[in-house]
């Protein structure tokens, strides 16, 4: 659930980059950071190895202003894809807004996406959440080298829940495909603000008409008292 | 899934006088409250303009979780504070609850103990508010037309349009 500050009026989402190792999620972060103008980003932190290799997250908050009178922040982070990094993927998710699985279209690493899109829904359900509950799109990328699987099957393998979600092609390397899964997940997270605003909205008048129709009959029995 | 407060104007001005009590007191030079999964909930003090607070946020809240985890693989349970030492800047991150982090960065002008003994009561008040506020129902907000336009892009992309 996004964080909603009344005196800064400042919302803010937190959007994981998720995904098997070196399918892309530091390029998808470092290709926004290119693209978007200063004055509506932070820098890039990355907590990498010697060898550029994520060990614990990349960091990158965005600022837009799509809420009226509210500054929304996006805060973008990625995990460690690698495999032995379990412990820290689950710290990374935690208080999650929105995801953006990122899968690596050749055939030969079909094994690794499933097992790392397994591994977020076993690592959101330790969170006390789901798939079901957060909003989340797909991106197929690296579809510049050499083998890469059909989107339809890519969409088989990893797009087959109850609901399908919105999938990009991408060339994260070239920006491809990057704004377009970027504005995808940050439109899905406004969405759901804006049904929970709804809900509020609709508690909120109930709330009022239960106020009100107390205040009434007190001044009722008030009256008759008096009589 | 984690409560997220809802900072109401009540209750970001009852985390801001805690912080501006704490500040005054234990003389720190600026403080965070911060929520695990690396939010700002609220700041005061004197943060200078090359710190972006969101980063260290983000930064602090890994760094805590890390380490907390750290202490339950040794298997300890108990994991409340965490104190990095520099010549010129200190901090001191203290668990409010189980759901935000009171990180405080300090000079020469105070010491650790100082600002170790008045974090106590100010973790104490954070944690009041924070329990309150996660109880609060949202309050709608008139969104506006852009929120929810489909045919809107959030972040634009200059190289693509020119």
């Amino acid at each position: 659930m996004s964080i909603i500050n009344y005196v800064n009026k400042e919302i803010q989402f937190k959007i994981v980059y998720y995904g098997p190792a070196l399918c892309g999620k530091t390029t998808n972060l470092t290709y926004i950071h290119s693209q978007v103008a200063e004055a509506h980003k932070g820098e890039l932190v990355s907590l990498a190895t010697a060898a550029d290799r994520t060990l614990f997250f990349d960091f990158l908050p965005l600022n837009a202003v799509v809420v009226k009178g509210f500054k929304t922040k996006f805060q973008l982070y990625t995990v460690p894809g690698q495999v032995i990094y379990n412990a820290t993927r689950q710290l990374v998710l935690r208080s999650v807004d929105g995801v953006v699985f990122v899968a690596d279209s050749q055939w030969d690493k079909m094994e690794e996406n499933i097992e790392s899109f397994k591994n977020l829904e076993e690592n959101l359900v330790r969170q006390g959440t789901s798939l079901d509950q957060i909003p989340y799109v797909v991106q197929y990328n690296k579809r510049d080298l050499g083998n890469p699987a059909p989107v339809h099957y890519l969409d088989f393998v990893l797009n087959n829940r109850k609901v399908r979600v919105p999938s990009f092609v991408g060339i994260a390397t070239s920006g491809q495909g990057v704004f377009a899964t970027l504005n995808a997940i940050s439109r899905l997270l406004l969405q759901k603000f804006a049904r929970e605003n709804e809900t509020a909205a609709t508690k909120q008048q109930q709330r009022s008409a239960t106020t009100s129709a107390t205040t009434a009959l007190s001044g009722i029995a008030a009256a008759a008292a008096h009589r | 899934m984690h409560a997220m407060p809802i900072l109401t104007i009540q209750a970001a001005e009852s985390l801001l006088k805690a912080l501006e009590d704490f500040l005054e007191k234990s003389e720190a030079s600026f403080a965070l409250i911060i929520e695990r999964g690396g939010s700002i909930l609220s700041q005061h003090g004197e943060i200078p303009d090359t710190i972006d607070p969101t980063i260290l946020s983000a930064l602090a809240a890994g760094s805590f979780a890390a380490t907390r985890e750290l202490a339950l693989r040794v298997g300890e349970t108990e994991f409340s504070a965490l104190h990095q030492q520099g010549r010129q800047s200190h901090i001191l991150m203290s668990a409010v609850n189980d759901e935000a982090v009171l990180m405080t960065i300090f000079g020469p002008k105070t010491t650790l103990g100082l600002v170790r003994f008045y974090s106590a009561g100010a973790v104490k008040q954070i944690a009041s508010v924070l329990d309150q506020a996660c109880g609060e129902p949202q309050i709608p907000i008139d969104l506006g037309a852009e929120a929810t336009d489909d045919s809107h892009d959030v972040f634009e992309e200059p190289s693509r349009h020119a």
